[in-house]
């Protein structure tokens, strides 16, 4: 047996040298993250964001686009949440379990960073030399943190952060954390799951800090009484990060979205015609925000029921952004996306990752 | 596909770090599952399959049923289990890799002890009808039996690395696919597809495809040297 | 050497019903009898790899070897196989060279063909001297000049180690050639015993007339 097993190992490590071949030509398996940092000032709100227009990069490959963006509907809150350790935890049988064991200093350690004028900055910079835009905005009236950041000790080393996907995927933590880790010695762990799902593992005790965008389930976590205040935060939810979400779709724009007054017209536009929409169908904030920009007489929610009329153009897709982003450039169909994964898309054409 | 082959290609030239951590984290979730799962396995297979004791037909349908265990089932229990709301909470076990080891060997040891029972409830009656003819004794009949089982303990393993190294269900709950630590190939593939960056999921699938294919090139032929 | 009567049956269906036997030391006693009349049930209750139904031993203080019709070979060399049953590779060599196997000594025994495993075995059982030894047609297999070879090896095995041999055959000519004495089965039941030359060549019982003409033509 001992034989078997060596011979295995040996021939796995055969693959890795292979792969640790020769050339070293550049791949992308993850959302790419810019090498520097810009150095341009921080973006902050004042700023006017840009106008929707064409993206620069090759219309050939892509041709679904960005049709309305910077609408007031459409904006995309980005919130921090430490996870309160005295949050009434229950296990799987609904009893109340009171020693979940969080790293609370290491949590307020990466949301203290985050909020540093270092952290806000880094932030508000991420993407311009990639994408030659700002794919996130800082809030006016943001939370500041000037608190010390102690550096890691053996107990708290480790932070657990839950995201969902849609902030995964846009590069941000795998460009902001990496700095934060070398600078004080801490190590992120990101979970990163649909928002459910990631508000859920911290419900169940295995996330220290969450980073979601999606209010209204922000507002049941704090009000269940998972989340807590952090010395000199204003409050447990600490919005400090924005975007927008964009409605694309194919750049001859048959339901005339471009010319609509606001996004809620515009999306009675495509109902109207009944022009293909891909819908995110998972839960997701994306697809929370979807919903509410549809005129309300047609009674589109999440249940299945509630769209069965509209199967001919309205496709319930249930998958990531990227999924449903390749179904509407197949289809020709209209999406509602966050401009960060459509732009790392386009970048891609056609493609993230 | 022609170009999906070419990404795979590439990949594997360019020595991607975060490549190379994935294949490394899979071949030991992998590796040391399969071997756990055949060690735990093999030894109840065989006693499943010649022994004659009361309760035995109510552990093999039990291992029957075990065998069909959908992965993500048996993830989501490991999940529960070891959450940090969990019984075993203090045990720090979620989303990492031992924890994945452990899930993988609940998953594929009952395959492990399937291939053997198989195995030795057809042989056994035949070769102990001889051993017992020549006058040997129960130690000797045994150490006869077990000397039987080499062609088909390989063909277990490969069986159960075939699982450990395709599911995607329990790693994913328990791993939770985290970069760097607990993604593995079939994690990644998944997040890739919901990127929508679909020729990169077959990239990274056909390596894997490759990966299990030399394995089994491999065994096979050590197979076929040692089973006869 | 005297066996004790008994019963076998399957599922409480009877399957064989056997009185008293004498098998005498050094010779051959051939088991004839249709398919269907008990002969392997018969050897594999001697042998004791089958209880009789009320689980007494029908033979005490004897060693047994029993070669079953399909004999299993281990995952090893048809050397190794056959040294499994006895240390001495020079008895061992002699058997093979005597049943022409010499050649296929280091093959692996999985590869054998059907009279070739028939062989190795032979040689197998062979290895060491057994009180009673019961062959369960060990021929079956073979071509005939490996049947003769066998047969020739099996009497003088049978007289040199002075065992009591019960050879299963449906081959009336073959328990002609080596048989002392013959014992024929029907449905479970003993038909008639007695020395070979009057069994085979003069039966007293019907049913054995009939069944030496039956099968052997």
């Amino acid at each position: 047996m001992k034989k078997i097993v060596s011979l295995i190992l040996a021939l796995v490590m055969i693959f890795a040298l292979a792969a640790c071949g020769q050339s070293a030509a550049p791949t992308t398996t993850e959302a790419p993250a810019p090498a520097e940092e810009p150095a341009s000032e921080a973006q902050t709100a004042e700023t006017e964001p840009e106008q929707p227009e064409e993206p620069e990069v090759d219309a050939l490959l892509v041709d679904t686009c960005i049709l309305m963006e910077a609408d007031d509907a459409m904006i995309n809150n980005y919130s921090l949440l430490a996870v309160n350790p005295e949050a009434p935890f229950v296990d799987a049988d609904g009893k109340p379990v009171d020693d979940v064991e969080l790293n609370t200093v290491g949590a307020a350690a990466l949301i203290n960073w985050l909020l540093s004028e270092e952290g806000q900055e880094l932030a508000a910079n991420f993407g311009y030399e990639e994408y030659g835009e700002y794919l996130f905005y800082l809030k006016d009236g943001r939370p500041v943190s000037t608190a010390e950041i102690p550096e890691a000790t053996e107990e708290t080393r480790l932070i657990r952060l839950s995201t969902t996907t849609s902030v995964n995927d846009s590069g941000l933590l795998g460009y902001l954390l990496p700095i934060f880790e070398e600078k004080y010695g801490y190590e992120v762990e990101v979970y990163s799951a649909g928002t459910g799902k990631s508000i859920g593992n911290a419900k169940m005790g295995n996330a220290d800090l969450i980073l979601v965008h999606s209010k209204s389930q922000e507002e049941a976590f704090v009000a269940d009484g998972f989340a807590y205040v952090l010395d000199g935060m204003p409050g447990e939810r600490l919005t400090w990060m924005y975007n927008y979400f964009v409605l694309c779709g194919p750049s001859a724009d048959p339901a005339g979205v471009k010319e609509a007054p606001d996004v809620k017209a515009a999306f009675a536009a495509i109902a109207d015609g009944k022009y293909s929409f891909i819908s995110r169908g998972d839960g997701s904030g994306t697809h929370t925000k979807e919903l509410s920009l549809w005129p309300e007489e047609l009674g589109i929610s999440a249940e299945p029921e509630s769209f069965k009329d509209y199967a001919d153009w309205y496709i319930s897709a249930n998958a990531g952004m990227g999924a449903c982003l390749v179904m509407a450039e197949e289809m020709g169909a209209y999406i509602l996306t966050d401009k960060a994964t459509f732009l790392t898309f386009v970048a891609n054409d056609g493609k993230i990752g | 596909m022609g170009s999906s082959i070419r990404k795979a290609i590439e990949l594997i030239l360019s020595a991607d770090p975060e490549l190379l951590n994935i294949l490394a984290t899979t071949a030991k979730v992998c590796l040391t599952s399969s071997v756990i799962a055949l060690i735990l396995g093999v030894p109840l297979g065989i006693l499943y399959g010649a022994g004659r004791f009361p309760g035995r037909r109510v552990l093999l349908v039990l291992n029957r049923t075990l065998m069909g265990m959908p992965p993500v089932v048996c993830g989501l229990l490991f999940y529960l289990l070891f959450s940090g709301v969990g019984p075993f909470r203090h045990l720090h076990l979620l989303f990492t890799v031992p924890l994945m080891i452990l899930a993988q060997v609940v998953l594929i040891t009952p395959i492990v002890v399937g291939t053997m029972e198989t195995f030795v409830a057809d042989t056994a009656p035949a070769l102990r009808e001889t051993a017992k003819g020549l006058g040997f004794g129960p130690g000797k009949q045994f150490r006869l039996l077990v000397n039987e089982c080499v062609y088909p303990i390989f063909s277990a393993y490969l069986l159960s690395f075939a699982r450990a190294i395709a599911e995607v269900g329990a790693v994913a709950m328990v791993g939770g696919a985290i970069a760097w630590k607990t993604n593995v190939m079939t994690t990644a593939i998944m997040t890739y597809t919901n990127r929508g960056s679909f020729t990169l999921g077959i990239a990274l699938g056909l390596i894997l495809l490759s990966l299990s294919l030399l394995v089994n090139v491999v065994l096979s032929l050590l197979q076929r040297r040692f089973s006869q | 050497m005297k066996t004790a009567a008994f019963t076998k049956s399957y599922h409480r269906r009877l399957a064989l019903s056997l009185p008293e036997l004498e098998l005498p030391k050094g010779q051959i006693t051939a088991v004839l009898g249709p398919n269907g009349s008990g002969k392997s049930t018969f050897a594999k209750v001697l042998s004791g790899i089958e209880a009789a139904d009320d689980k007494q031993p029908i033979l005490t203080g004897v060693t047994v070897g029993y070669l079953p019709q399909k004999s299993f070979p281990f995952r090893m060399s048809t050397e190794k196989n056959i040294l499994q049953n006895g240390k001495d590779p020079q008895r061992a060599a002699a058997l093979m060279h005597a049943l022409g196997i010499e050649g296929l000594a280091g093959q692996s025994a999985k590869r054998l063909s059907g009279g070739e495993t028939a062989r190795m075995a032979l040689c197998r059982i062979l290895m060491r001297p057994y009180d009673l030894l019961i062959l369960d047609e060990p021929t079956a297999a073979m071509d005939m000049e490996s049947t003769l070879a066998a047969e020739k090896l099996i009497l003088e095995s049978c007289r040199e180690q002075g065992c009591a041999l019960l050879l299963i055959t449906h081959s009336i000519s073959q328990a002609k050639r080596i048989a002392d004495r013959a014992l024929v089965l029907h449905s479970g039941g003993l038909v008639e015993q007695g020395p070979g030359e009057q069994v085979l060549y003069a039966p007293r019982e019907e049913q054995t007339r009939r069944f030496l003409e039956f099968y052997g033509l």
